[in-house]
């Protein structure tokens, strides 16, 4: 696995592109991303990740409804593919694996109490 | 209703998203300021969103997806080939204008070049010795009055001595002076040759860079006088020998003897390119004068070696300060260290400085020729935009076929770059060729030439290529901007701004010609004033021997003079007109004005001198014989110098009617102070010196038989030759070993107004150029006017409208453009050359007529230039017009 191909912002709007789906687009994200992190996500930012992330082969997009709201303009519609679904999977599991092998004296001594999270 | 975002931020996302990226990007953006605006309210909303445009600002969403229909790069290979290949087939088809072009651009760089040539050589005098930035020549300022100083080249003879001991900052100094002299090798030879000769002593060698190839820089022999000659010179008068140790004798002015000369020294040529230029160096032996605050002191050229980053001003302030102290609180006297690289284009005021020229010049010379370039290049812009109208259909066509704006550029650029090119080479060859009457013209040779030093070559061609990009982009850029719908519809009008801005190049145009014009009138008025006016003495049928000492031979001499049929009466006389204002000067108190000096000159000559010259005598009576009036002043001097001075205060003199004013004498015939004479009689006015400078007072005194001076002739008309003859006959007899020069004092006074004189026929030259490019520009215009009208003039001839009047149709555009430039011009002309007048105290009036003619002369060339086009587009049948299509 190419862990390098995924960067950590990218890895978080893929994640969020999973969760939103289907209705998964810039605006969406952005305000999901915002919302969880509490910081301001900018539209560009996330619209160039996704460009990345659909360059690489994890996502698909279709173009979707226009609204008012939007000028009469239509919106680009993401949604993870196999591949992507497989590198998030990947992901997680390297995490999840890391996790584990942390002990539980260990896990008391940086403060995290490992009994109930 | 909808919020939205405000328009100019708006606009601004759209200009820096790419299009195929703007659908999704600016919806979203949108859509999410609808969302904040409706949470936080518009202001919030609209800061925000400022934040978002500002994160559109990366690489991945501002590059433009390239188009599907790609053209070629403008700079591939194939392309520039194909930019040769269609631009001379351009340049071919429209022979006619490539002929304009080539001719107004080659005429325009060709006087560029040259100009720029003198301009470059004037400025490389002096700038090859290696200490060029430490040495500094000794100038002397005399303060006359108030605001009034003369600067004068030479300097005390003691003053250098002194600050190289006081002043460690001096390295070295030297006397230096330039002149003439004539050299033979035998004995007996006739002729000698002329020669440049510097007088320098033994310290030369430590301020100049003399490279010495043989022989010695000292001064070996006491028996001869020392000369060091230059390669070229040793070559020229002892050809494939040894020069040194050879004897050569010159041709005595003063002396009875040749003297001989011994050289000791050959060394490898000076620079041509310095105000020292010389063929051979005098030596002598520096014997250091003391420097006196009281009594006589001598003055020489002197040059001063300061050591290196010595802060001149500085220097300057300590030395005057010290000269003030030591001349006893008197600061009439002051000095200026003039830096060697100037003394070439900064010496107006050096006389007998014979290696000069005047910055002025300089810039009068640069200036015109970079109008001459602009008129060129105007001329060049306006043709092509002009132009533009029949290149704008193939420029849509290329456009439509895919061709890019970059593409298009580069074509035009290319036969921009022909033209140029085609132009450099006509004007280097004609530079090539013109460079040696240019040189015969100028008086001097040229060192530093385009044709000479690749340098200069490389930067020229560097400075062409750049002008060609300038002038050729602008309309290379009009045309290729026309949108190609509108140009094949034929929907072409060109723009306002075009047509204004060729109106105004045109107006532009015809000015410079119009003041350059009027500047030949007034300088070649100027310069006649100069030559022909009034000088209060006759002129004309006047010959003069320059002034040798006579070993009292003098009056015999004359007496033989007398005799040869044609002479009316001769003098003999220490003041020559165009030698100075006279042979001494005497300050005195101003008897009118307290607190001011004024200048007092004295000429001397036997009693026939005012009857030679034919002045004219205001009041009392002239020198005569009978009054013994002349006065021996070589023997009393002689005998005792304080009779002799005694005897002077007795004197008779004349004076001139200013002097006498200036003096206020009133009674004629006592001795009065300021003369220091007894004045006996008023003679008009009369030009001792050259026009350059105000009248000056002057003294005459009669001497007999003066020892040193010249000799006036005055003769009948047309006998010139003639009493030559005589004159070279009887000198054999007398002076066998002397150099004889006989001068026309006509032409001799003639010569001192070169400058106007190569001025005028500077301008002459420049105008009928400026003339004839600015009419050259205008008839490419008519033609081009013409020929786009066609149509138009053959509807008129249709319905009936004559000849005469579509003529005026054509011509009356232009002709209204000349009239503005005169308009435009001619006060500005006035005011340069008001300003250029003020330097004479003898100008000629700037009369009404010279802009009269100026203006009907420039209208008529118009006018012809442009009714040949005119009359042939309206004579023309419009059938043939109106049919095409």
């Amino acid at each position: 696995m190419r862990r390098s191909d995924l960067g950590e912002f990218e890895e978080i709007v893929l994640l969020a592109v999973a969760a939103l789906a289907p209705g998964a687009y810039s605006v969406s994200i952005a305000e999901e991303l915002e919302n969880e992190t509490g910081q301001t996500v900018s539209t560009g930012a996330v619209h160039a990740a996704l460009q990345r992330l659909e360059q690489k082969g994890y996502l698909s997009s279709h173009l979707g409804e226009a609204t008012q709201e939007r000028g009469g303009r239509r919106k680009r519609l993401f949604t993870v593919t196999a591949y992507g679904g497989k590198i998030l999977h990947d992901v997680r599991s390297v995490r999840n694996s890391l996790w584990d092998r942390i002990t539980p004296a260990e896990m008391t001594k940086m403060g995290l109490n490992f009994s109930n999270s | 209703m909808q919020p939205l975002p405000p328009r100019w931020l708006d606009k601004l996302a759209h200009r820096i998203c790419a299009p195929h990226l703007r659908e999704e990007l600016l919806g979203d953006l949108y859509e999410r300021y609808a969302l904040r605006h409706r949470r936080t309210g518009a202001r919030k909303a609209n800061w925000f969103f400022m934040r978002e445009v500002t994160a559109l600002l990366r690489p991945s969403i501002m590059k433009r997806k390239p188009s599907p229909y790609r053209s070629p790069s403008a700079f591939n290979p194939e392309m520039l080939r194909n930019y040769f290949k269609i631009g001379s087939r351009v340049l071919l088809k429209n022979s006619g204008y490539s002929a304009i072009h080539i001719t107004g651009l080659s005429i325009g760089l060709w006087a560029c070049m040259m100009v720029a040539t003198v301009v470059i050589d004037s400025l490389s005098y002096d700038r090859q010795w290696s200490r060029k930035d430490d040495i500094y020549r000794i100038v002397t300022v005399n303060k006359m009055a108030q605001n009034i100083s003369e600067r004068n080249s030479s300097s005390p003879s003691g003053l250098a001595p002194v600050l190289q001991k006081n002043y460690a900052e001096v390295e070295s100094w030297s006397a230096l002076s330039s002149g003439e002299k004539h050299f033979k090798i035998r004995l007996t030879d006739n002729e000698g040759i002329n020669t440049n000769l510097l007088t320098a002593d033994t310290s030369v060698g430590r301020i100049l860079d003399l490279k010495l190839l043989a022989g010695t820089l000292k001064h070996p022999t006491q028996a001869h006088q020392s000369l060091v000659v230059t390669r070229s010179y040793a070559a020229r008068i002892f050809p494939g020998q040894d020069a040194v140790g050879k004897i050569i004798y010159d041709i005595p002015v003063f002396s009875s003897e040749p003297t001989p000369y011994e050289i000791t020294g050959l060394i490898d040529d000076l620079p041509y390119n310095s105000h020292l230029r010389a063929d051979a160096i005098r030596l002598e032996v520096s014997k250091p004068e003391t420097l006196v605050n009281n009594g006589i002191m001598s003055f020489g050229r002197n040059y001063i070696l300061l050591k290196h980053g010595t802060d001149i001003a500085e220097f300057t302030k300590k030395v005057n300060a010290f000269y003030v102290r030591f001349m006893k609180n008197n600061d009439r006297e002051q000095f200026e260290f003039q830096p060697l690289t100037d003394v070439y284009l900064h010496s107006d005021f050096a006389e007998g400085q014979r290696v000069k020229a005047s910055i002025r010049t300089i810039y009068i010379f640069g200036g015109v020729a970079l109008l001459l370039l602009f008129i060129a290049c105007v001329n060049f812009v306006n043709l092509s935009t002009a132009k533009a109208f029949a290149r704008v259909k193939e420029a849509g066509v290329r456009k439509v076929l895919s061709g890019s704006r970059m593409q298009l550029v580069m074509q035009l650029l290319t036969e921009t770059l022909l033209l140029f090119g085609i132009s450099v080479g006509v004007a280097v060859f004609a530079y090539f060729f013109t460079l040696s009457p240019v040189e015969n013209f100028l008086g001097h040779r040229l060192i530093l030439t385009f044709t000479s030093n690749m340098l200069m070559a490389a930067g020229a061609l560097l400075m062409f290529f750049l002008t060609a990009l300038l002038t050729g982009l602008y309309p290379a850029w009009v045309i290729s901007g026309f949108k190609p719908a509108a140009t094949l519809r034929g929907m072409f009008t060109a723009s306002l701004g075009q047509i204004g801005l060729r109106k105004t190049l045109v107006v532009a145009q015809f000015s410079i010609s119009i003041i350059v014009l009027v500047a030949t009138i007034v300088v070649w008025q100027q310069f006649d004033l100069m030559k022909n006016k009034e000088l209060g003495y006759d002129k004309n049928n006047l010959i003069g021997i320059e002034q040798i000492s006579w070993n009292g031979k003098g009056e015999a001499f004359k007496n033989e003079v007398q005799r040869i049929p044609g002479v009316v009466r001769s003098t003999l006389s220490t003041w020559m007109p165009t030698e100075g204002a006279g042979y001494m000067q005497r300050e005195v108190k101003d008897p009118i004005h307290a607190n001011r000096r004024i200048r007092v000159w004295y000429i001397a000559g036997d009693i026939d001198l005012p009857a030679t010259l034919g002045l004219k005598m205001v009041k009392g009576r002239t020198f005569s014989n009978r009054f013994a009036d002349a006065f021996n002043a070589d023997s009393l001097r002689e005998a005792d110098v304080a009779k002799f001075e005694q005897a002077q205060m007795r004197q008779s003199s004349l004076m001139t009617a200013t002097a006498a004013q200036m003096l206020g004498i009133r009674q004629l015939d006592t001795y009065a102070k300021d003369a220091q004479s007894v004045p006996v009689g008023i003679v008009s006015d009369f030009h001792n010196e050259s026009l350059y400078e105000p009248i000056k007072p002057t003294l005459i005194l009669a001497q007999k038989a003066p020892e040193y001076g010249g000799m006036l002739i005055r003769i009948q008309p047309g006998t010139e030759m003639q009493v030559a003859a005589g004159i070279r006959r009887i000198w054999k007899g007398f002076f066998a070993d002397k150099l004889l020069r006989i001068n026309n004092v006509e032409q001799q006074l003639t010569k001192q107004y070169e400058a106007e004189s190569k001025l005028h026929q500077l301008f002459l030259f420049f105008s009928g150029l400026t003339m004839f490019l600015s009419a050259l520009g205008i008839f490419g215009l008519v033609v081009q006017a013409a020929e786009q009208r066609a149509k138009e003039v053959g509807i008129r001839k249709v319905l009936g409208a004559s000849v005469a009047g579509i003529v005026g149709l054509i011509s009356r555009d232009f002709v209204k453009l000349v009239v503005i430039a005169i308009v435009v011009a001619s006060p500005l002309a006035w005011y340069a050359l008001q300003k250029w007048l003020e330097s004479y105290p003898y100008r000629t009036p700037i009369s009404w007529w010279v802009f009269v003619a100026t203006g009907t002369a420039t209208l008529l060339v118009t006018i012809g230039t442009v009714s040949y086009q005119a009359i042939r587009a309206a004579t023309a049948d419009p059938v043939r017009s109106l049919r095409s299509e």
